[in-house]
């Protein structure tokens, strides 16, 4: 089987040089000099994402994105999965605790400094150090020790076996050059030069806070492939179709409800869309502490009275799909199509509330509580929402006045909401966050699910922390899944779609991440669209991510895409043979397997 | 006496400003660290517990006691220290300074056209007061001060960039142009600022214009310029020797006033144009309620009109010694 | 002179009267229940004469609704604030002490940065139509208020005054058949100005994003238009962000035309003073 391997290997080898010579030639990789590629990318308030220095960025998707092209994590990921980036290869013990990294030898800071293993063990436990300080590196608590072999072999040691360590640690916190934090007390105002020198394929040149504004220079002697652009340059602008027409930018994204503006562009042959998952879900948090809505039937009715195609439709003109009521995107891997689906129904709605007692008393439409319920009167209370979900919100009130349940909905801004959320002082609240690639998000009570109460919940999500076999890990989340589609603690509405429109003659390799970037961030902007790593393997023209998975499919004479081999060995079949793979048929430096 | 009076005066007002400014926000629902936890287009940034919310506040000073909280910010005030602006992670002073030199621009640039075209066009509307030439005047110019200026703006982005495409769509500047000369980015700022300006100044021309022409008439009816007229001298000179000299008292007012007013007032335009400026950054300051920054902002928003309220009361005073204060 | 005035009141009065029978007669008048949902985007045709909105609203049906909204609020506001002006404006001429209390109070509210604190405030509390109203009212009163002080400060020099004092007339009295029927025309010109202010800011501020979302006023179809991506990438601006812009500034227009048709009569020696200003 080694053999085997190998000798595929050798012949891909052949295969991608020829890909690329290729390539050259059609001048589609070659780099012009001068190349400069602009995105739009504020917020639409305008305020910006922060200096991109590891310890101040905005902590969230846009911010953590414009560290990363600066700053490079040992493990990365492409449009298929888990790559490696500072670390070559890798490998874990069987209790699942002990990681060895190998780590690239060409990998250079900025400064020119050489990367090594104690920049790893210095940015862990400068981490640690400083972990009260910043919210988003918090994993880096589930390392116990970091020992270093040699200048390019690292051992992290866990005191728990962590399931998501390859993306949630390895892959989410950037190595820091020792030489320049060492000296850093407070790294949350750290904000010299100094403070954004990585080892990453684009430099910072400048940012600008007022015009949120950021430009990156290439960084030609990068150590993982060959840069395709000379300048990026991320800007604020007051309406992004209208940018990208007049040329201001180059590529913009779009977002479910903006699908109008995307099929404004698809007829124009100047640009290419590429469509991919947001990874994020809108929903319905009911406080499962406050009557009424601590019946659980009565959250079965109401999820039969709200009919969620209309609001897809409706709201958002078609640009997402309802939502699987387990949490979990149909893009991801952790997706479980057996959920519990609570089709719109309205018969089976007031069938429910009739057998609950909630009758209606007069002959206004609305029903009434029980006699001798915690609450009286009509059956009326409170949906709060914020403003740009109002037009959801009173779909909603449409749908569940017609199966007698009255809604007042009340639009306020998050900090507003966040304090109701935050004290159970709510009966309904409609609201959505992303992130759903990964079932770390589904820990209660930081989930929005705060008022959710159920031990075999609990138990379960600490189970699948710990499970270092993906199957079985797959099946507790699935089990996660199954119970908050049951339970009802939220009631999902829709995933929308994101779109990145480009103009492909300034850069043609944008792509989305295979569950997003990092932990889950499903932007376009990661940073391998600037770099030329692979051949063209699937002969369209382009070099890009998809490419790699082609190569797979062939050497391993796959027909499905999802269907991949043992290459590393271990006795599973997983993320990490593709990484195998491309080691392997890329010829990079010595991989060690154990 | 009277100006030691006036500025005692002032800095009372600036006091209980600086007060509500402290106290409004902590009144209200959320806290500076929400915006870790607001659900956007992406993931969730953070998974806070109590104990990280905990160490957070205290990182920021946001745990002590309201009355200490509230001595600190103001011995800071004093000491010139305006703190850290939690959402963007910056000293508040470096926050506000980048924006401040975009607002002034914006600001002052329109504030020059817009006096000094409502000047003279409302000098010569009282001059010809009563004939087609005032009247053609004052309606034109109520008309186009009915605009509000959003959508004014939005209709010339729509004329001059996407039907015309002569003004870059938004921006105060090409985003990290190099320029050949420094007349090179002279031109690219102006080239940015024509629609924000001409925005502004229309849809701020008639009040100046208005004031102008009815301070204006009041000093045509005045004995000494009957008594210029009497004399025989010509119209022109009238004009510019004694009527127009005496009609700018109530103008210096005004135009201290609204500048004032001005600096968040040009929101509107920021929100069209993406302008940088002073007025988002107040926006997205409540809406992260971020404290230290939303305070930062009111002492200078506080400052800059109380301080031109100041500032016109003393050039009244020297300009017309007839003023007594009441 | 004379002609001019009359004119421009009457288009005025014309424009403004058309407004009014539009709120009044709203559910008469629109074509559709503006929550209603129809296809989105639709162009305009016989069905939807301006089209329909992003969540497929009739966009006629909104802005004759709209008009209610924004109307409204500026109506309520500027009644109670010339109610609450006038009434504190004679107080504050007629008694010293009492005066100098309410005019300090005045003075600070007016150096008050007023556009941060409307949003300040708009931005904590939830908004609805009548916090909106609450909002505009705490600095409506005050140009009123002095305005009016400073004119009964004159008339109370009057000879009268001092005659109907000297034959026993009580305070109550004197402001109430002497000064108040002077200052009338001034309240009448305030109360135009106050309105005109309300419906500049109330559609502003809808604009940023802080209004009602459940009360669709002008500003809140200009916002909804302004932040949907394809606004400029096509003729959609011509009836969903015009129509609205136009029905502002028309607005504006008729009252500001009355307005000044009514100063140059009722008052010609304080001089035209009558113009829209934002926030």
């Amino acid at each position: 089987m080694k053999k085997t391997v190998l000798m595929l290997a050798m012949l891909l080898c052949s295969m991608v040089f020829s890909a690329s010579v290729l390539a050259e030639n059609d001048g589609v990789a070659a780099t012009s000099s001068g190349k400069t590629v602009k995105m739009a990318g504020g917020t639409p308030g305008g305020a910006d994402w922060r200096y991109p220095s590891p310890f101040m960025f905005y902590p969230r998707g846009p911010g953590y994105c414009r560290m990363s092209l600066l700053f490079d994590t040992l493990t990365w990921k492409d449009a298929n999965g888990v790559i490696p980036a500072l670390a070559d290869g890798w490998e874990v013990s069987d209790d699942g605790k002990e990681w060895t990294f190998y780590l690239d030898r060409n990998a250079r800071w900025h400064d020119n400094e050489l990367f090594t293993a104690d920049d790893v063990e210095f940015t862990i436990e400068y981490m640690q150090d400083h972990e009260g300080e910043f919210t988003w590196f918090e994993t880096i608590g589930y390392i116990d020790d970091v020992e270093v072999i040699d200048d390019y072999t690292v051992v992290i040691d866990l005191s728990e076996p962590m399931a998501s360590f390859l993306v949630d640690l390895a892959g989410n916190v950037p190595m820091l050059p020792e030489h320049i934090w060492n000296d850093v007390s407070d790294p949350l105002t750290f904000k010299d030069d100094d403070a954004v020198i990585g080892t990453g394929p684009l430099k910072l040149v400048e940012y600008d806070s007022a015009t949120s504004s950021y430009q990156y220079e290439a960084n030609y002697d990068y150590y993982d492939g060959k840069l395709l652009v000379d300048e990026f340059i991320s800007m604020d602008v007051s309406n992004t179709a209208a940018a990208l027409q007049t040329g201001t930018v180059d590529e913009v994204s779009f977002w479910g409800s903006e699908i109008d503006a995307v099929q404004n562009f698809e007829n124009d042959p100047d640009f290419e869309i590429i469509t991919g998952p947001s990874f994020w879900v809108l929903q319905v948090i009911f406080n499962c502490e406050k009557y009424p809505n601590d019946i659980l039937d009565f959250r079965q009715a109401i999820a039969y009275g709200i009919d969620r195609d209309e609001i897809v439709s409706q709201v958002l003109g078609g640009g997402g799909m309802p939502a699987n009521t387990g949490i979990m995107h149909p893009d991801s891997i952790w997706y479980n199509p057996d959920c519990t689906v609570y089709e719109y129904n309205t018969d089976m709605a007031n069938d429910t509330l009739d057998s609950l007692g909630f009758t209606e008393k007069d002959s206004d439409g609305i029903r009434q509580y029980p006699i001798g319920a915690k609450r009286s009167g009509k059956v009326e209370f409170d949906l709060y929402t914020l403003k740009k979900f109002e037009n959801e919100a009173e779909l909603i009130q449409r749908n569940l006045e017609i199966i007698g349940i009255r809604i007042n909905v009340r639009t306020s801004d998050w900090g507003t909401i966040d304090d109701y959320l935050k004290d159970g002082n709510f009966d309904t609240v409609i609201s959505g966050h992303g992130g759903i690639a990964n079932p770390q998000i589904m820990r209660v009570p930081s989930w929005p699910a705060s008022t959710y109460h159920n031990d075999d919940y609990d138990s379960t999500f600490v189970a699948q922390e710990v499970e270092m076999d993906l199957d079985t890990r797959k099946e507790l989340v699935n089990q996660l899944q199954e119970m908050v589609a049951d339970d009802l603690p939220v009631y999902t509405l829709y995933h929308p779609y994101m779109w990145c429109v480009y103009n492909p003659e300034v850069l043609d390799t944008w792509f989305y991440t295979r569950d997003g970037i990092g932990i889950g961030i499903p932007l376009e902007l990661n940073k391998l669209v600037f770099l030329a790593r692979y051949g063209d393997a699937n002969e369209n023209g382009k070099i890009n991510m998809q490419d790699v998975t082609q190569i797979e499919r062939m050497i391993l004479e796959l027909d499905d895409e999802t269907e991949m081999a043992d290459a590393n060995q271990n006795g599973r079949i997983n993320m990490q043979d593709v990484t195998q793979i491309e080691l392997t048929i890329l010829g990079r430096a010595p991989i060690r397997i154990g | 006496m009277h100006q030691i009076n006036k500025l005692a005066y002032y800095l009372v007002i600036l006091f209980i400003i600086l007060s509500i400014n402290f106290s409004l926000p902590r009144v209200m629902p959320g806290d500076p660290l929400s915006y870790l936890t607001d659900p956007g287009a992406d993931i969730p940034p953070a998974r806070m517990t109590e104990e990280k919310m905990e160490r957070l506040l205290a990182y920021y000073g946001l745990d002590k006691p309201l009355s200490e909280q509230y001595i600190n910010y103001m011995v800071g005030i004093i000491r010139g220290d305006l703190g850290w602006s939690i959402y963007y992670s910056a000293p508040v002073l470096e926050v506000i300074s980048g924006r401040l030199k975009w607002t002034l621009l914006l600001v002052g640039t329109s504030t020059a056209i817009h006096v000094t075209l409502g000047i003279l066009i409302g000098a010569t509307s009282a001059w010809a007061r009563g004939r087609k030439k005032d009247m053609g005047l004052l309606i034109s110019i109520l008309s186009i001060s009915s605009f509000p200026s959003f959508f004014l703006g939005i209709l010339l982005t729509i004329l001059f960039v996407i039907k015309l495409d002569i003004f870059p769509l938004c921006g105060a500047q090409t985003a990290f142009a190099t320029y050949s000369s420094p007349f090179e980015e002279i031109f690219d700022i102006l080239h940015h600022l024509i629609l924000p300006v001409a925005t502004l100044v229309i849809s701020h021309i008639g009040g100046t214009y208005l004031l102008m022409r009815n301070s204006m008439l009041g000093v045509l009816g005045e004995d000494y310029i009957m008594t210029a007229r009497a004399k025989g001298l010509s119209e022109r000179y009238i004009l510019h020797r004694h009527a127009l000299a005496n009609a700018l008292l109530p103008i210096v007012t005004m135009t201290a006033m609204t500048v004032g007013f001005m600096v968040t007032g040009t929101i509107f335009v920021e929100t069209v144009f993406a302008y940088p400026g002073i007025g988002n950054l107040l926006y997205n300051a409540v809406l992260y309620r971020d404290y230290p920054l939303l305070q930062g902002l009111f002492l200078f928003i506080s400052i800059t009109i109380v301080g031109a309220n100041f500032i016109a009361d003393m050039i009244y005073i020297r300009l017309d010694p007839r003023v007594k204060h009441e | 002179m004379i002609e001019g005035r009359k004119i421009l009141g009457s288009i005025g009065l014309v424009i403004l009267a058309v407004f009014a029978i539009v709120a009044v007669l709203a559910p008469h008048i629109a074509p559709y229940d503006p929550h209603q949902m129809y296809g989105r985007m639709e162009h305009p045709s016989s069905r939807h004469l301006l089209g329909t909105d992003n969540i497929g609203n009739d966009i006629l049906s909104e802005l004759i609704y709209g008009t209610r909204v924004s109307l409204f609020i500026a109506f309520v506001v500027s009644t109670i604030s010339m109610l609450v002006g006038t009434s504190l404006g004679l107080i504050a001429g007629y008694f010293d002490k009492l005066g100098f209390l309410i005019m300090r109070v005045v003075d600070v509210f007016l150096t008050i940065p007023r556009l941060p604190l409307i949003i300040v405030i708009a931005s904590f509390i939830r908004p609805s139509v009548w916090n909106l109203i609450a909002i505009f009212l705490i600095f409506g009163w005050l140009m009123t208020a002095r305005i009016i002080r400073s004119e009964v400060l004159t008339l109370r020099r009057r000879y009268y005054v001092d005659a109907t004092k000297m034959i026993g007339g009580s305070d109550l009295y004197i402001l109430w058949r002497h000064i108040l029927p002077n200052v009338v025309p001034l309240v009448v010109v305030q109360f135009i100005m106050e309105t005109i202010h309300v419906i500049l800011a109330e559609s502003g501020l809808s604009f940023l994003g802080l209004g009602d979302p459940t009360a669709m006023s002008w500003g809140m179809v200009l916002h909804d238009a302004f932040v949907c991506p394809v606004i400029y990438g096509s003729d959609i601006w011509m009836w969903w962000m015009l129509p609205p812009g136009l029905c502002i500034v028309f607005t504006v227009l008729g009252l500001t035309f009355v307005g000044y048709a009514l100063e140059e009569t009722l008052n010609p020696k304080l001089k035209s003073s009558v113009i829209g200003m934002e926030l």
